[in-house]
């Protein structure tokens, strides 16, 4: 197989000439261009004074820009759009109507920065945010290719993100341990499964001889163009045949890191969880015990002694052989490196070094992802892509508050989301202003809460949890079924196998890093909302719900408690109307059951724009 | 939400959808402006953000504006079918010269050189020699443009169709299918606009599955949509048991006053009213896919002419003719797989080549044949390019078994093209005097996929899609159109 891979980064340079001229030349390592690798900005004030409507230093940055086209801001979302707005955030889920109740009725002043500490320390919250977590390590539980082979002890890394967010684990930690747990803190379960990370990737069941090498550096590239992009948000992939075009990325640098990981590979090892349980776990370690292949019979040897440079990424035409090494554009000349290449660990250490390393920048790429899970956007939109041919930042001084903050709180992204979600910013209505819309139309300055469809897990998970029949147990082996009553985060994920709920619903497919799943509103949806037999289950059940937790049972009252259990808010008097004439006309029908009736109601809430939005 | 003041009324657009060509899905990328950076159209409109299917000019007019491919899976022998090689009976049994055993799969299966096991002899004006397994196919030859020197890069099946499929043998990138959706949106409405085929005799999937109709990192929505070979051919395309049009319609009515009222609080956004919508067209899917599989709607002299009133070719007359059916609606990409998995669930002929390739082609020489004349009688064949390739060659030598069989061949296969704007009875490229090795005009993968392109108005090079900081294109760095077999 001739190595075209990293070609494919070879651009239409024709058409880009104008960029071209621009670029930093990735040999002389200029890199003073690159914003995101600069040291943080130190004026960090946008706007000098404070308002009334600040309620900390986030909205100061977001007010600042908006004062600079006249705009203000939009007041405070009503408590119940508010309350429902941080469930699905934090959660994923929808708040109960009861939950919505006692906090309706909360006289203090402090309820809602309660009920922020409350959702964040709810085990359902590891559950939502590993999940982005996941879409950016191209997280899978099989090989991929011919068979597509499953690998059931993939999930221990799952757990792993889950109980990393959950338990706040400093977010260097967390970076660190995925890439050298192993070596770090050999005897933690979690340091161990953690580094699932790595061989997460695809790789070929069916090898030819011809195949084995070229296999191996396509491997090595999958860990390093992960591990770039999910961490530093930088496509060092780009480098493997020839120095990056845009960012100062030299094809040496490349194989320094590949070179890092020469030999890692896939293990499996028996793990004690904190809860004492034992499990196997697929981790990846330097040697050790390969897992078995269907290529061994012909002498597959898992991995090279060495790593080459190779010319054209073509493994028949190496160059000398690489060092293990860090990317020299994040090298800081004023600081003499006491951090030396070579291990896995120290390729840990140095990403999460925010002085000799790459700190600052990880530290930026994360506080983005947290903004854009929060907003739908990050202030910079190509979370991905921090180099010079992404999006630069809209509030670059945010950014850098923001990522200056992790750092000093002790790299506690639980802090930062507490700022987040208690920021007037964040609490702002949804509601458009035409004047505004007019000078600000896509909401780049955030003049409003943008409002925005749930992801695919939190639709379904959201439609189980109204319906009663929502199984909150956590951790373990996934399921394939596609009815299981679990949270979506558990279903195992079979490359060739995807759950089709999830996929119809843009869950993207985990061959390489995800930055930002796509929002898509098509018919095949709609078919699915209409005609699925599990959908319509999901409605019957949450009638059925209504109907036991309503005394009177009067059909008013069963629709006062579909919409709270769906839209936690009652009917207006005018909806309600609406709705009876509705169980009326459909009864009419001789196919219909009054029973029916209102399984076509509830299931007409669940495929609405209220339900299916958050806002 | 992208505030675009786009209002339809139900009434008005139950209206136009009767017109018959549209919008598919019209999906709101949120605020994504990077997402799709530049799609064929060679204005700067935003149209495909707030309607990525809907149908966008081409770089430059394509003769071409939809395609059928019809994939002979686990690699088909040039040797035994289009690329007449009497060399290889003269030199029967002798050993290949300078040949390295890990060519194929096989290393310790080596034998020499095997002609044939079937006979050839010229067909149509062209004289092309044609195999005696495609009787029917044979009299298409003078539309058809033969590309006897094609290459692949792997030796193996699911790297070399991901080749034949997204021009590079990894994982996970975008499929033709998904480029040409994404490049020149849909014509069809209320039709899924690229779809796949795949055996529906119990032989498997292609190796890899699904990544072979994979949009990659593009949008879901340019995926190929595969259409079940048993039940539903799209998954809930029926209503419930008991549930009738007219209490769905009233149903949908209720969600759709719930919905306004709703929106009123939001007006004027896309995504709101692109979901809304998306419940219409969903609606009208129930009813325009099951018409367009719908064959049976089909006279009896287009039916036999398919060959669907004969056992050994009905299931793949049957697609053929669908895709006929699914074109004329205004699909814009269609893939459809000969053979299942591999060995001799298709042409994966390692053992007994002679039965093997017999037997797949006795199930697909007169549907492809009657496809072709069905779309020429129609006066479509001129806007439909057909493609007919697999994911590599087989080798010139025996691959030794009690029936010899023949490995696979990374380095020679044959590709044939018709209509959409190629030339016909024409030959480009050629390979060594075994078939072993392209050797003359060699078409790299990127090539074909750059020709492909070209038929369908575009530009390779100018098809691009940003993603995780690179402008990815099908054709990678590479790819020039063969212009010598277009017309």
């Amino acid at each position: 197989m001739k190595a075209v891979l990293a070609s494919l980064c070879l651009w239409a340079i024709s058409s880009l000439w104008g960029l071209t001229l621009d670029a930093a030349d990735p040999r002389t390592g200029s890199a003073k261009a690159l914003w995101s690798i600069q040291p943080f900005q130190t004026s960090l004030r946008e706007a000098p004074l404070a308002s009334q409507w600040d309620r900390n230093q986030v909205d100061s940055f977001i007010r600042g820009k908006l004062e600079q086209i006249g705009v203000i801001p939009q007041k405070q979302a009503e408590d119940r759009i508010l309350l429902r707005r941080l469930y699905l955030d934090l959660l994923g889920l929808l708040p109960s109507p009861e939950e919505t109740n006692d906090y309706l009725f909360d006289a203090s002043p402090h309820r809602y920065a309660r009920k922020v500490e409350e959702l964040l320390a709810s085990p359902a919250y590891g559950e939502r945010w590993a999940r982005h977590w996941l879409d950016v390590v191209r997280f899978a539980e099989s090989s991929g290719f011919e068979h597509d082979s499953d690998r059931p002890h993939a999930y221990p890394y799952r757990d792993f993100v889950i109980q990393a967010f959950n338990l706040n684990l400093p977010f260097n930690t967390f970076l660190e341990w995925q890439l050298a747990g192993d070596q770090l803190l050999a005897e933690n379960p979690l340091a161990k499964a953690a580094t699932g990370f790595l061989g997460a990737g695809v790789f070929p069941t069916q090898l030819t001889e011809k195949e084995f090498e070229s296999a191996r550096y396509d491997e090595l590239d999958d860990m390093v163009s992960t591990t770039g992009t999910a961490m530093l948000a930088l496509s060092i992939g780009c480098a493997r045949c020839h120095d990056h075009k845009f960012d100062p990325i030299p094809t040496e640098d490349y194989y320094r890191l590949a070179a890092t990981f020469t030999k890692t590979i896939r293990t499996e090892v028996e793990l004690t969880s904190d809860l004492g349980q034992n499990m196997t776990a697929m981790i990846s370690t330097d040697g050790g015990k390969p897992m078995k292949h269907a290529a061994d019979g012909r002498g597959y040897p898992h991995f090279f002694p060495s790593t080459f440079i190779l010319k054209r990424g073509d493994v028949n035409k190496k160059g000398k052989k690489a060092e293990p090494g860090f990317l020299s554009m994040l090298k800081h000349e004023s600081n003499t490196s006491h951090l030396t290449a070579g291990s896995r660990s120290q390729l840990a250490k140095w990403i999460t070094d925010p002085d000799r390393g790459g700190g600052r920048l990880a530290a930026r790429v994360i506080v983005n992802r947290l903004w854009q899970h929060h907003f739908g956007t990050g202030l910079v939109s190509t979370p991905n892509d921090f180099g010079t041919q992404g999006s630069k930042p809209t509030h670059p001084r945010l950014l850098d508050w923001l990522a200056k903050e992790l750092i000093q709180r002790g790299w506690n992204l639980k802090s930062i989301q507490r700022t987040i979600v208690t920021s007037a910013t964040y609490r702002q209505s949804s509601r458009p202003v035409p004047e505004t819309r007019k000078k600000d139309p896509d909401n780049t300055l955030l003049w409003r809460f943008p409002a925005r469809r749930l992801e695919a897990e939190a639709i379904r998970d959201s439609m189980l949890g109204a319906s009663g029949m929502l199984d909150s147990t956590p951790f373990g082996p996934g399921s394939l079924d596609p009815n299981m009553p679990r949270r979506s985060i558990y279903f195992f994920v079979k490359r060739s196998q995807l759950t089709p709920f999830l996929l119809l619903f843009d869950f993207p497919e985990p061959m390489v890093s995800i930055g930002k799943r796509a929002s898509t509103s098509i018919a095949p949806q709609g078919l699915t909302l209409m005609n699925s037999p599990t959908i319509r289950m999901y409605a019957k059940r949450l009638v059925a719900r209504a109907r036991s937790e309503v005394a009177s049972g009067q059909a008013g009252e069963i629709i006062q408690r579909i919409y709270n259990l769906t839209y936690n808010r009652p009917a207006t008097p005018t909806e309600l109307t609406r709705c009876q004439q509705f169980l009326e006309q459909q009864a009419k029908s001789s196919e219909t059951t009054p029973h029916e009736a209102f399984h076509d109601l509830a299931h007409g809430l669940l495929m609405s724009n209220e339900f299916l939005y958050q806002r | 939400m992208n505030p675009e003041a786009e209002t339809l009324a139900r009434r008005d657009f139950l209206k136009r959808s009767g017109a018959g060509f549209g919008l598919l899905g019209l999906a709101q990328l949120l605020n994504d402006d990077e997402l799709l950076a530049q799609p064929a159209s060679t204005q700067s409109s935003p149209t495909p953000l707030s309607a990525p299917m809907a149908p966008r000019a081409a770089h430059f007019p394509g003769k071409a504006k939809r395609i059928i491919w019809l994939f002979m899976n686990g690699g088909q022998s040039q040797v035994d079918t289009w690329d007449y090689k009497p060399e290889l009976a003269k030199r029967e049994g002798q050993s290949l010269e300078g040949f390295d055993r890990f060519t194929g799969f096989f290393a310790n299966a080596v034998g020499g050189l095997m002609p044939s096991p079937f006979t050839f002899s010229p067909r149509g004006q062209s004289g092309k020699m044609v195999s005696e397994i495609f009787p029917h196919l044979g009299a298409h030859v003078d539309k058809m443009a033969f590309i006897h020197s094609g290459y692949s890069e792997s030796n193996n099946h699911s790297p070399a169709l991901f080749m034949m499929n997204s021009g590079l043998p990894r994982m996970g990138f975008p499929c033709v299918g998904s480029w040409v959706t994404y490049g020149l949106g849909s014509e069809s409405q209320n039709l899924p606009s690229f779809i796949v085929m795949s055996d529906p005799k119990d032989r498997g999937l292609p190796k890899g599955h699904a990544s072979n109709w994979s949009a990659g990192f593009l949008p879901g929505i340019f995926q190929g949509t595969w259409l079940r070979p048993k039940g539903d051919p799209i998954s809930h395309l029926n209503r419930l048991p008991n549930v009738s049009a007219e209490r769905q319609r009233s149903q949908l009515d209720f969600l759709e006053s719930i919905n306004n009222a709703f929106s009123k609080n939001y007006p004027n956004e896309t995504d709101l009213n692109a979901r809304i919508r998306s419940y219409e067209l969903a609606y009208g899917m129930q009813i325009a896919a099951p018409d367009a599989l719908n064959i049976q709607s089909e006279p009896e002299s287009i039916q036999s002419l398919y060959g669907l009133d004969q056992e050994h070719c009905r299931h793949f007359g049957v697609q053929c003719l669908m895709a006929r059916r699914l074109v004329e609606r205004g699909v814009r990409f269609i893939q459809i797989y000969s053979g299942g998995n591999e060995n001799q669930r298709s042409w994966d002929g390692h053992n007994d080549i002679h039965g093997n390739h017999q037997g797949f082609a006795r199930e697909t020489d007169q549907p492809i044949a009657g496809l072709l004349q069905d779309l020429e009688q129609r006066g479509m064949l001129e806007e439909t390019l057909v493609v007919c390739a697999g994911e590599f060659g087989r080798l010139p030598i025996a691959q030794k078994a009690k029936k010899p069989g023949r490995d696979h061949n990374p380095h020679c296969f044959t590709a044939w093209l018709a209509g959409g704007g190629t030339k016909g009875g024409v030959t480009y490229g050629a390979s060594d005097e075994f078939g072993f090795r392209a050797i003359e005009n060699k078409v790299h993968i990127n090539d074909f996929h750059a020709t492909l392109l070209h038929c369908m108005g575009m530009d390779h090079e100018k098809l691009t899609y940003r993603h995780n900081g690179r402008d990815f294109r099908l054709t990678d760095v590479g790819g020039s159109v063969i212009r010598e077999i277009l017309a």
